[in-house]
């Protein structure tokens, strides 16, 4: 096998040895880069990308909690709404109530965790479908926020901003850059390099040939080159600034969530629910259990997302999330996902997200109104989805399909085997 | 016979996929008037084939000649082959189940009166239609009112609105029971009569024998032969032997059982329909299974059996009402999957794609999907102690899969159903309930699945098979018990069991109408 | 193993070091910080202008003024209006790429003015004087200049005209009316209705004037985003709850889009046309008053209140301080912010022709 062939089998994606998976990062650096040279390098100035992550970061939020509503095979349309609700409450138990802003928040999530119960009874226990929950639930807690904040604008302390707007703290050497977020870089490239070898000796145990020694090491070396200069990225920002606080949150949600999706039983029984929720059953899942937590998640993860938002506006508002359930669902589909559920990974919806994310950003940065800006967003989700649907019904290689791939839970990569063993199932699936 | 002209031949036909060439260099010629058998293991190409006749692969995407009624035809794509009087049935009806039949018949060919449809002679027309299949219903009856074997009919009469010159039938009786299959089959040899051609697809091989005029059989994507049925004195060995390239000697495999003591019981069980509740599915039903014992139970479609079972299976159908089970002398409650499951039981549901696997997955995750709490360590799944597992019953159990990270939409019938059998017998269970194990699953690998059940049945696990099939009960099972109307009749051992007795049990009180 | 680690080290390093190279010298430090802005900046420097939702014609003809004024001010103009119905975080966007693109000076017209607080720090860290336009950001100390018309005043005007063109219609009261005010989470919406209610309040007390429905409350009158549907749903349910056998003279609607509203329900409901205030001077809402349906409006002509805007940036250009008229009335929450206010005029059918005299669009309906 050719280097060049290694090269495109194992180099991209942590455990996955797949060329596909260069598909999807490939569109989202070729964005980033168009942007960069577009905007003068605006695009990744520091203050750019700190701001970059601070506007989206609830977004990415919802958008994971939504992944896994759309691989059981849901929908949730309420998210904003839940957002906005949560968000007035929590603002007016810190500023009538007096309540201090740390007990607000886990105020917040426990009234996300009752309107998660609220709408996962419905959804599991009586077996309405999620779409007319949700949508009840969107008109429901919508009025709920203007009846209780009389459709007014709440202020929040400063203290609870921070989850919103506030910044890593400033210490040791003067180093000219943010200290704290060298060493985040720092904890994330051993974590690659662990991540690695972990790998490597995974892959040993499964008897399969681990990707050359090279590749491992230039795929490590990439990672860690990009985590260099994000970090050194984030950390030269104005003084104060750093990577955001809601970053940080919204980076261990998406460990923490790829991790539950990905290796636990809990994880593998939502997919299982979307693929085929009869034989999931049958295979002793239990369905109503399943379909309850995934709503409840979605309710409490929007209702962080609306803790930092307000956080971030530092007041909560009549207008709050609105159309943000639309913007999670697109980042989700264009992640990858497959509408009739069983299909999605947390980082392909993170990508997808970001893809909007940064088109949304470069587009404002050149100045593009957002009447604009709105026709490419829609254009782009249209697309992204369709050039996929198409090729796949003309059986041919598809190219959005192949950058989406690698994120649809084919998480182990095959081992590596020669190409044309890996055909000869394809023969089975199309005759007889 | 050589001189009946011939209507349609197929030259040298090759289709590629990306990788894959599902058909080359097939051969097919169809004689006026026949009904032409093609044979072929899952997977053979046989499928490809009609999809290349019927312009599902249009012109210009496969290599070859298509000669229709003597010039070449070209068809771009399915409406070019019906115009032309190419009418293929699928093995999956195209029916839409809240339209009515004449609706159905006249979908997209709604005959048309100054623009709007004309239903009065819609209805009437299809009155027509319904009389030449032999189907006695109100064209207004919905579709899902009546059973598989009418709503088949309900196709065939729509071909015949269609004007159909070739008739392809894809699987016509797989659905269906032994009398609906009867009547369809009387029903083509009438065609026949009338001049109207078919081709045919069926794993039936008797059916074949009985029907068939001519048979070419396909194997890995190539023409093997064509056989003239009553000139080459062809029988189903005749038809294995080139299906599968070798001679099968037996169709089981030889065993001698190990029976043990009873071990599972199942006693008085009494399940109502879970939607029109003053229905009961399982009247007072008891059953005993052994150690080491493979239980058949026999019945017709509608029986229960399948009921049965999944209520046994954790109550996972139907309204439980009373009954007990007791297994190793103690009785036990199981009132969710996952019970039945911690309980030892497993059950092989007889539609594996619906309900028996999530095609969405490899065939590594399918295997531990019912029991992931056996690589999991602290909540946290093993991907090594996971591909071990697959991967070790992948080699026992030969599946036919270059590895386990191939998902299981793409492999043949009889390889899903060991992936299936893989998932289950990972679970460890005492009690194996199979469901119908062999339905749509070729030769060969029915032989090597009749294998597995009876070396997990020697490992001393009690084996329940429900099958249709009454040789394949009496080759396989050391006891059966038959089947009518939710209630058990009767209660027959291997030695005494004939298709004859069974039958006469399975239709209970009713006098078994003699040949 | 040992020679995976060595080069993985040397790998590793070699990308860091790129890495490093690629991103040049550690941070800006505080090179654009607060310091003395008195300075003044380029001549061609980039002006932010963010603006809400283009609803009303207004919005889109100041954005209209801006991008032309401001070009022939001789700056690089970045005008910006937020999205139909992601509004807030539309804006907040726009604002935070505006200060990375280096824009020295914004003018925001704000969506919700208690919401944009972190981004108007974050220019005012960067350095960006923010002027708020028409509408006052509340809750931050960072906020430099407000320029708007005297809303107080606007109330006041509505509020004497609804009550003349009453008298002028039939001499003697009690005269029934119907109070509108506009969306709760934009501040001048209080700020028009106190200033009405101001002159309407002595007449009420009077018993002169009555509000028959019994709704007085800024919160029983409030239009959620200054909704037109929002306007023609109360009245029409004021109309079947209320006036069934009663007539209604007069209605106070903050703006002109509520009036033409208002005035739609009631001739859907057949009664006669009440008196109806307005403001903004839009074009359907002069036609009308040149027709003699809705009573009045307000000319705040938005052309004066961009030219000051423009002025204000101009003198911040030169390194001079803006003129202001008022340093005391206009408390954000967190600071009396320093305000340029102009005064309003009231237009009716008598005095149209002369008040749009210089208007090229409106001039030709009065004539």
């Amino acid at each position: 096998m050719s280097r060049i062939k290694d090269l495109q089998k194992n180099l991209f994606g942590g455990t996955t040895s797949n060329a596909r998976q260069f598909g999807m990062i490939f569109t989202l650096v070729a964005i980033v880069l168009i942007f960069q040279i577009w905007t003068d390098g605006l695009t990744l100035r520091s203050d750019n990308l700190i701001a970059l992550f601070q506007q989206n970061s609830y977004i990415l939020i919802l958008a994971i909690g939504m992944l896994m509503v759309i691989v059981a095979g849901h929908i949730d349309l309420s998210v904003g709404s839940i957002a906005a609700f949560t968000g007035i409450l929590v603002a007016k138990s810190m500023t009538e109530w007096d309540l201090p802003w740390p007990a607000a928040i886990v105020f917040g999530l426990a009234i996300g965790a009752v309107i998660g119960a609220w709408q996962g009874f419905w959804v599991a226990y009586v077996g309405v479908p999620a779409f007319i929950v949700t949508l009840a639930g969107m008109l429901l807690f919508r009025g709920g926020n203007q009846f209780i904040g009389n459709a007014q604008s709440i202020p929040v302390p400063e203290g609870f901003r921070e989850i919103g707007s506030g910044f890593l703290p400033e210490f040791g050497p003067n180093t000219g850059y943010n200290n704290a977020t060298l060493l985040l870089g720092l904890a994330a490239a051993a974590a690659v390099v662990w991540r690695e070898i972990r790998t490597r000796n995974t892959r040993r145990a499964m008897d399969a040939d681990p990707a050359p020694m090279w590749v491992s090491i230039l795929r490590m070396a990439i990672m860690v080159g990009v985590i260099a200069f994000a970090s050194l990225r984030f950390a030269s920002g104005r003084v104060g600034t750093s990577f955001p606080i809601s970053g940080i949150i919204l980076l261990l949600l998406v460990i923490a969530y790829s991790f539950y999706t990905r290796n636990t039983a809990g994880g593998r029984h939502i997919y299982a629910v979307g693929g085929n929720s009869r034989a999931a059953e049958l295979s002793g899942v239990k369905l109503k259990r399943v379909n309850f937590f995934v709503m409840m998640n979605m309710s409490v993860l929007a209702a962080l997302a609306g803790m930092i938002f307000v956080a971030r506006s530092a007041a909560s508002g009549p207008q709050d999330g609105n159309g943000w359930e639309l913007d999670a669902i697109a980042a989700v589909f264009i992640g990858g996902a497959a509408v009739a559920g069983g299909i999605g990974t947390i980082s392909g919806s993170i990508v997808g997200g970001l893809v909007m994310a940064v088109l949304n950003n470069g587009l404002q940065l050149q100045g593009v109104g957002t009447d604009k800006v709105q026709i490419i967003k829609g254009l782009v989700l249209l697309l992204a989805v369709a050039i996929d649907v198409y090729n796949k019904s003309q059986g041919r290689f598809s190219i959005i399909g192949s950058l989406m791939r690698p994120f649809r839970r084919e998480d182990s990569a095959p081992p590596a085997s020669p190409p044309d063993a890996e055909r000869k199932p394809a023969k089975a699936a199309v005759s007889g | 016979m050589s001189n009946v002209p011939t209507l349609l031949e197929m030259r040298s036909i090759t289709k590629e996929f990306p990788g894959v060439k599902a058909l080359s260099d097939v051969n097919l010629v169809v004689r006026a008037g026949e009904i032409h058998a093609i044979c072929g293991e899952n997977g053979a190409g046989k499928s490809t084939l009609m999809k290349v006749l019927s312009g599902v692969y249009p012109y210009g995407s496969y290599d070859g000649q298509i000669v229709y009624q003597g010039s070449e035809s070209k068809f771009s794509d399915i409406r070019a082959s019906e115009n032309a009087g190419i009418v293929i049935i699928h093995q999956e009806l195209a029916l839409i189940p809240g339209m009515s039949i004449a609706e159905n018949i006249f979908l997209g060919n709604e005959p048309r009166k100054r623009g709007a449809i004309d239903w009065k002679a819609a209805n009437r027309m299809a009155l027509d239609l319904m009389a030449r299949v032999g189907l006695q219903e109100d064209p207004d009856t919905l579709i899902k009112d009546i059973g598989v074997g009418k709503q088949q009919l309900v196709e065939i009469a729509k071909a015949f609105a269609k004007d159909v010159k070739l008739l392809i039938l894809d699987e016509p009786t797989a659905a269906l029971n032994e009398a609906d299959s009867r009547h369809l089959l009387d029903l083509l040899r009438g065609f026949r009569s009338r001049g109207i051609t078919s081709i045919m697809i069926s794993h039936k091989l008797n059916e074949i024998e009985a029907i068939a005029d001519q048979i070419t059989i396909l194997r890995d994507g190539r023409t093997v032969e064509t056989l003239d049925v009553k000139a080459d004195g062809v029988d189903e060995d005749r038809i294995v032997r080139g299906m599968v390239g070798r001679e099968l000697s037996s169709r089981f495999p030889d065993h001698t059982p190990k029976i043990g003591d009873v071990f599972f019981e199942v006693r008085d069980w009494n399940v109502r329909h879970p939607i029109s509740a003053d229905r009961q599915v399982c009247k007072n039903e008891s059953f005993v299974v052994r150690r080491g014992e493979i239980v058949g139970f026999a019945g017709l479609m509608g029986a229960g059996r399948t009921e049965l079972a999944m209520s046994v299976f954790g109550r996972s159908y139907g309204v439980y009402e009373s009954g007990t089970i007791i297994k190793d002398g103690k009785e036990i409650v199981l009132k969710s999957v996952a019970d039945a499951i911690d309980n030892g039981l497993a059950y092989v549901s007889e539609d594996r794609k619906a309900i028996g696997l999530n095609l969405l997955d490899d065939i590594k995750s399918s295997t531990v999907a019912a029991k992931l709490s056996k690589i999991s360590h602290h909540g946290v799944l093993s991907e090594v102690e996971e591909y071990q597992a697959a991967e070790a019953y992948r080699k026992e159990l030969r599946t036919k899969a270059p590895s386990v990270d191939v998902g299981v939409s793409k492999l043949s019938g009889g390889n899903q159903q060991k992936v299936v059998l893989a998932k289950w017998m990972f679970t460890d269970p005492d009690l194996l309930i199979l469901d119908e194990p062999t339905r749509g699953i070729d030769v060969g690998a029915k032989y090597e699945i009749y294998g597995i059940i009876q070396r997990l049945a020697d490992e001393g696990k009690g084996v329940v098979v429900i099958s249709s099939e009454l040789p394949e009960l009496i080759g396989l099972c050391d006891r059966i018990y038959t089947v009518f109307e939710g209630a058990i009749t009767g209660e027959i051992a291997r030695a005494d069991a004939t298709p004859e007795n069974l039958m006469k049990q399975m239709t209970s009180t009713k006098k078994l109408a003699t040949r | 193993m040992r020679k995976f680690f060595g080069t993985s080290v040397v790998a590793i390093s070699a990308a860091a070091m790129l890495a490093l190279a690629g991103c040049g010298s550690g941070r800006d430090g505080d090179s654009g910080s607060s310091g003395e802005a008195a300075k003044g900046f380029p001549a061609n420097s980039l002006i932010g202008v963010a603006l809400p939702a283009k609803t009303s014609e207004n919005w889109v003809l100041a954005g209209d003024l801006f991008t032309n004024g401001l070009k022939e001010a001789g700056f690089e103009g970045n005008v910006q209006y937020a999205g139909a119905s992601t509004t807030v975080a539309d804006q907040q966007a726009q604002i935070t790429s505006m200060v990375t693109k280096g824009a020295k000076v914004i003018v925001i017209g704000a969506t919700d003015a208690a919401q944009l607080s972190t981004q108007v720090a974050a220019a005012h860290a960067a350095g960006v004087k923010v002027i708020a336009y028409d509408r006052l950001i509340t809750n931050t100390p960072d906020l430099d200049y407000y320029v708007a018309f005297d809303n107080f005043k606007v109330g006041q005007l509505q509020g004497q005209a609804l009550l003349e063109g009453m008298k002028a219609k039939k001499p003697n009261g009690p005269y029934n009316i119907e109070l509108f005010s506009g969306s709760p989470d934009d501040n001048n919406a209080g700020v028009f209705f106190n200033g009405a209610m101001d002159v309407l309040k002595p007449e009420i007390d009077k018993g002169n004037v009555v509000v028959a429905s019994g709704q007085k409350e800024v919160k029983q009158t409030a239009i959620q985003g200054w909704k037109a549907e929002g306007a023609q749903a109360r009245m029409d349910q004021l109309l079947t709850s209320t006036y069934g056998n009663k007539e209604l003279d007069g209605v106070l609607s903050p703006n002109d889009t509520l009036a033409r509203a208002i005035l739609t329900s009631v001739k859907g409901a057949g009664k006669p046309t009440p008196i109806v205030t307005g403001q903004d001077s839009e074009v359907e809402s002069v036609k009308s008053i040149v027709k003699g349906e809705q009573y009045m409006t307000i000319n705040k002509d938005t052309r004066n209140l961009v030219k000051e805007t423009i002025n204000m940036v101009k003198a911040l250009q030169a390194g001079d301080k803006p003129q202001v008229n008022d340093t005391t009335s206009y408390n954000n929450g967190s600071k009396v912010v320093d305000t340029y206010l102009l005064p309003p005029v009231a237009v009716t059918k008598a005095n149209a022709a002369e008040a749009y005299a210089n208007d090229p669009k409106l001039a030709p309906l009065t004539k």
